[in-house]
C-alpha cells in the first residue's frame, strides 16, 4: 500500500505548523521522518493517524483521496501508529491491550483464552520473557515500549508509524526490533520511522524526509545518497557545531558533595562519589540503572539508609526537599519539565521567583511584581530566554526555553550544587548546543552540577568526569578525554562488564 | 499457607471482607437482635437500593467521571412511575418499562451534554440535577403518590424467610454488570476509556460514545433504584433519592474505585454496601443517634482512601 501525503498544511492560532509538506511512502521500505522539535512531526504524525484533520492537502492510499475524523478510521485504512506517549490501559492485562480494538468473542462475551492465544504471537518477536496475563501497570517502562511495539504490530497494517520506538528501550531490545522491522518490510509493509538518533536513522531506514519549520527540507531522498552530515544540516538549515563550554580548570578544587558508601530505600547499594566546585560530574547509564532515583535520595526526596553524606565538608542528613535548597543550596532539575519542573500556565516571571518568594517578600508577607521582575528580568537575560517578555506562559516556550527557566529559578534561589537530569530530552540540536554552554558557563561561575545523562555524546561533550551506573551502583568512574570513540568504548564496557546487559523487570515506579 | 494468607491481603476487598466479618460476630454476641430473621429481613431490604444506586456512580467513575443528578433522576423517575400507575392506571410492567427509558434517556442527556459540550461532568450532572428536581416537584407539588397497586406493594414487602423479594432485581443486575464489565467488549472499552483516555482513542475505541454509554447505564440504573425505592416504602415519595448521593460515592470510593477512572469492582461496591447497612443496623440496634450514622460513614469513607492511599505508596515503592 503507498500513502501519499499531498500538499498538507496546518495552522494553529498563529503557528503554522505545516506548510505544503509532500510525500510519498512507498511499500516495502523504511521511511525515516526527521526533524527538530517543531519542525512539523508530531502534527504530520497527528494528521496521518486521524487526530487532526489538515486545513489544506489530501492524503491518498494507492492513489485514492481518504480523510480520517478519528484514529478509527485510520485504523481501518490500515494505518496503525506507535505514538510517543505512553498508550495502554495500565490496569488491563499485556494481552488485552494488545488485541484491544478486536478482542475476540465467543457467544458474545470476550473470550480471554483466544485473546492471549492471540496476544502471544506478537511480544514473542521481540521479548518472550513478557508475560501476556501480567498487568501493565507493572511492567518496567522498557516493557511497556515494546508491548507498545507488539500492539501495533499486531494490527497487520500496511503502514506502520514508529514514533520515537527506541526511546526507552535498551540496545539489545532496539536489535531485535529493528529484525522484526527489516522482516515487515521485506513482507512489503511500508514502515515510518521517526527518531531524533541518527545512528539508528542511518542503519535501518531506505529513505529519508526531513521537515524543518514545517516545510519539506528533503523528499524522500535515499539514506546511502544523503548522507549523515547533509541530514544534520536539512534538520537545522546549516552545518552542526558543537557545544563550546571552555577551558576547564579544576585542578585543586575542593569537593562540595561527597557519597560515601550509601544506600536509599529505593534500592541503591554501596554508592561513593566525590563532586568538586566548579565541575561537572557525569551520571550516565541505560534507563532503569536508578541514576533519578539516586538524585531524589540526594536531595531528601528518599531516604538514605546507611553510609555518610558530605556537603561542603559537612556530614548531612537531608530531610525534604524545601530543606535541601533552602539550607544546603542543593536543587534537582527534573528529566520532565512540564509535569514537575515548571507551572506552564504562569509567566516566566513567577516560575523563576517560587523558591524565593520568602526571601523577596515584602514586610507585611506580600510579594510585588516589580521585586520578582527585579530577580526574574536579568537571569531570564543572561540565560537568554528567548520570548516577547518574561510575562509569557512558560507553557508557550518552547522545551529548550523552558530548560533554560528552571536552570534561572534555581540559579536565582542561590543553589551552587545542581543536579540535573537529561537537560535536554526533547531538545532540537539548536538549542542543545545553547544549553551546553550555558551548563558549561554556569559552572565556571562555581555552581557545582551532577549530570544525568542517557546521551552519551553530551555526556562526552559536558563532563569533566563520568560515573557509571547500573542496577542501582556504579560500575566504574571515568575521567573523560573528550575523544568520543575510545570513551563511549570504555562506558559501554562498564555497562556490559558482568554479562547481563537486559534491563530486569522493575516495580513501577522505578524509572 | 503464608503464600495464601499473604494473596488475600494483597486483594482490595481483604480489608472489607475482614471488617463485615468483625461486624457480624461482634454484633451477634453484643445484640440478639442481630441474628433474628426479621432483622435479616431488615438488612437485606435496605440493602437493595443503595446497591443499586452505588453501581449507577460507579459507571460514571468507571470512565472517570461522576453523576451528581443520580438522586435527583431517581426521584423523577419514582414520581413519574407513581403517577402512572396511580393517576393514569397503566399496569405495572408498562410503568416500570416507561420509568426505565426516563432513566436512560435521563442519562443519555448528562452523556451527550459532557461529550458534546466539553464542559466538566461535574458541572453538567449539578445543573441537570437540578433540572430534574424541579420536574419532579413541577409535577407533584411534593405530594407523594400513595395508590400503589397491590401486587407491586406486595412484592416490596414479600420474603421468603430473611430473604426479600426486592433482592432479586439488585442480584440480577450486579451479576449482569459483573459480566458485562470483565467480559464484554463495551464493558472492556468503558474500562479503557477510564485507565487511559488517550490510548483508548487511539486504540481505535470510540470514546465520546463510550462516555455517553457510561452515563445512561447510570441513569438507567437510578431509575432501577428509584423503582424498588417506591416497591419496598409502598408509595411514590417525591423525596426519593435526596440522600443518595453521599451513599453513591460512599460504597465504590470504600470499594477502592479510583476517582481518575477505570478502576472499579463490583464485588467490592457490593461488599462495601454490605458494610454500611451492617454499620447502619448495628448503630439502630445498640441505639445510637441515627444522626451519627453519618459521621461514621464518613470516617469509613476517609480509612478507605486512607488504605488505597498506603496501599498504593507500597506499591510503589516496592
Amino acid at each position: 500500500m503507498q500513502l501519499s501525503i499531498e500538499d498538507i498544511g496546518k495552522s494553529f492560532p498563529g503557528v503554522t505548523a505545516l506548510d505544503g509538506v509532500s510525500f510519498t511512502i512507498r511499500p516495502g521500505e523504511i521511511h525515516a521522518l526527521m526533524g527538530e522539535n517543531g519542525a512539523g512531526k508530531s502534527t504530520l504524525i497527528k494528521i496521518i493517524t486521524g487526530l487532526y484533520k489538515p486545513d489544506r492537502g489530501r492524503l491518498t492510499v494507492d492513489g485514492k483521496e481518504v480523510a480520517f475524523s478519528s484514529p478509527r478510521d485510520a485504523i481501518a485504512a490500515g494505518i496503525s501508529a506507535v505514538h510517543q506517549e505512553r498508550n495502554l490501559i495500565p490496569r488491563f492485562m499485556v494481552g488485552e491491550n494488545i488485541v484491544i480494538e478486536r478482542l475476540p468473542t465467543r457467544g458474545g462475551l470476550i473470550d480471554y483464552g483466544a485473546v492471549h492465544r492471540e496476544a502471544r504471537r506478537f511480544p514473542d518477536m521481540i521479548d518472550p520473557s513478557i508475560d501476556t496475563h501480567t498487568e501493565v501497570r507493572r511492567l518496567s517502562v522498557a516493557q511497556m515500549q515494546i508491548v507498545e511495539i507488539a500492539k501495533a504490530l499486531s494490527l497487520e497494517t500496511s503502514v506502520l508509524l514508529l514514533d520515537e520506538p527506541t526511546a526507552s528501550i535498551t540496545g539489545h531490545e532496539t536489535e531485535a526490533l529493528f529484525a522484526v522491522l527489516r522482516r515487515l518490510r521485506d513482507e512489503g509493509k511500508a514502515i515510518v520511522f521517526v527518531s531524533h538518533k541518527l545512528e539508528e536513522v542511518v542503519s535501518i531506514c531506505d529513505r529519508v524526509t526531513v521537515l524543518r519549520d514545517g516545510r519539506v527540507a528533503a523528499a524522500g531522498e535515499p539514506i546511502a545518497t544523503m548522507g549523515r552530515g547533509r541530514i544534520v544540516s536539512a534538520m537545522i538549515g546549516r552545518e552542526e557545531r558543537v557545544a563550546e563550554i571552555g577551558e576547564r580548570r579544576l585542578a585543586g578544587a575542593e569537593p562540595v558533595l561527597e557519597a560515601r558508601s550509601i544506600a536509599t530505600s529505593l534500592g541503591h547499594r554501596d554508592v561513593s562519589f566525590t563532586l568538586r566546585k566548579g565541575e561537572i560530574l557525569g551520571l550516565y547509564g541505560l534507563v532503569g540503572a536508578g541514576r533519578t532515583e539516586l538524585a531524589r535520595a540526594l536531595i531528601g526526596d528518599a531516604r538514605i539508609l546507611s553510609g555518610e553524606v558530605v556537603l561542603r565538608g559537612e556530614r548531612v542528613t537531608i530531610g525534604s526537599v524545601p530543606e535541601a535548597i533552602r539550607r544546603h543550596r542543593l536543587g534537582y532539575i527534573s528529566e520532565d519539565r512540564k509535569a514537575e519542573g515548571l507551572i506552564l500556565a504562569h509567566p516566566i516571571r513567577s516560575n523563576i521567583v517560587i523558591p524565593i518568594w520568602r526571601r523577596i517578600a515584602g514586610s507585611l508577607g506580600l510579594i510585588s511584581r516589580a521585586a520578582e521582575r527585579r530577580v526574574a528580568a536579568p537571569l531570564a537575560q543572561r540565560l537568554e530566554v528567548k520570548a516577547p517578555s518574561i510575562e509569557q506562559a512558560v507553557g508557550k516556550l518552547s522545551g529548550g526555553n523552558q530548560q533554560k527557566v528552571s536552570i534561572a529559578k534555581w540559579l536565582a534561589a542561590g543553589v551552587d550544587i545542581l543536579i540535573i537530569d537529561e537537560p535536554t530530552v526533547g531538545i532540537d540540536i539548536k538549542t542543545k548546543t545553547a544549553i551546553h554552554e550555558l551548563i558549561g558557563e554556569i559552572t565556571r561561575s562555581g555552581v557545582s552540577v551532577l549530570l544525568i545523562s542517557s546521551d552519551m555524546p553530551e555526556m562526552i561533550t559536558l563532563a569533566d568526569r563520568i560515573l557509571v551506573m547500573k542496577d542501582f551502583s556504579i560500575r566504574g568512574e571515568i575521567e573523560n578525554t573528550r575523544r568520543y570513540e575510545a570513551m563511549s568504548q570504555a562506558i559501554m564496557g562498564h555497562i556490559h562488564d558482568g554479562g547481563d546487559d537486559e534491563a530486569k523487570p522493575r516495580e513501577a515506579g522505578h524509572g | 499457607m503464608t503464600g495464601l494468607f499473604d494473596r488475600i491481603l494483597a486483594k482490595e476487598w481483604s480489608a472489607l471482607a475482614a471488617a463485615i466479618i468483625a461486624g457480624t460476630i461482634g454484633l451477634a454476641l453484643t445484640s440478639p437482635a442481630f441474628l433474628t430473621e426479621f432483622n435479616l429481613y431488615v438488612m437485606l431490604r435496605s440493602f437493595c437500593v443503595v446497591l443499586v444506586v452505588a453501581f449507577a456512580q460507579m459507571l460514571t467513575l468507571a470512565v472517570g467521571q461522576l453523576n451528581l443528578s443520580i438522586g435527583a433522576l431517581g426521584g423523577l423517575v419514582a414520581v413519574l412511575v407513581g403517577g402512572m400507575m396511580e393517576k393514569l392506571g397503566l399496569p405495572i410492567p408498562v410503568a416500570i418499562l416507561a420509568g426505565l427509558l426516563v432513566g436512560a434517556a435521563g442519562g443519555l442527556a448528562n452523556g451527550l451534554l459532557t461529550v458534546r459540550t466539553g464542559i466538566n461532568g461535574f458541572i453538567i450532572t449539578l445543573a441537570t440535577a437540578s433540572a430534574f428536581t424541579g420536574i419532579n416537584l413541577g409535577i407533584t407539588e411534593s405530594v407523594p403518590f400513595y395508590d400503589m397497586p397491590a401486587a407491586f406493594v406486595a412484592f416490596g414487602s414479600a420474603r421468603f424467610s430473611a430473604f426479600p423479594y426486592l433482592l432479586i432485581p439488585p442480584v440480577i443486575v450486579a451479576l449482569a454488570l459483573g459480566l458485562f464489565l470483565a467480559r464484554t467488549i463495551p464493558g472492556r472499552q468503558l474500562l479503557a476509556v477510564g485507565g487511559n483516555p488517550h490510548a483508548a482513542e487511539l486504540s481505535g475505541i470510540p470514546k465520546d460514545r463510550i462516555v455517553v454509554l457510561a452515563h445512561t447505564l447510570s441513569g438507567l440504573l437510578s431509575a432501577v433504584g428509584a423503582i424498588l425505592a417506591v416497591a419496598q416504602l409502598g408509595s411514590a415519595q417525591p423525596t426519593i433519592g435526596a440522600d443518595w448521593l453521599l451513599m453513591s460515592f460512599a460504597a465504590p470510593i470504600i470499594g477502592g474505585a479510583a476517582l481518575t477512572g477505570g478502576h472499579i469492582s463490583v464485588a467490592s461496591t457490593a461488599l462495601a454496601v454490605v458494610l454500611i447497612v451492617l454499620i447502619q443496623n448495628g448503630m439502630v440496634l445498640t441505639q445510637v443517634d441515627p444522626y451519627w450514622v453519618q459521621f461514621v460513614l464518613g470516617a469509613l469513607i476517609l480509612a478507605a482512601v486512607a488504605l488505597n492511599r498506603a496501599r498504593a505508596l507500597r506499591a510503589e515503592r516496592g
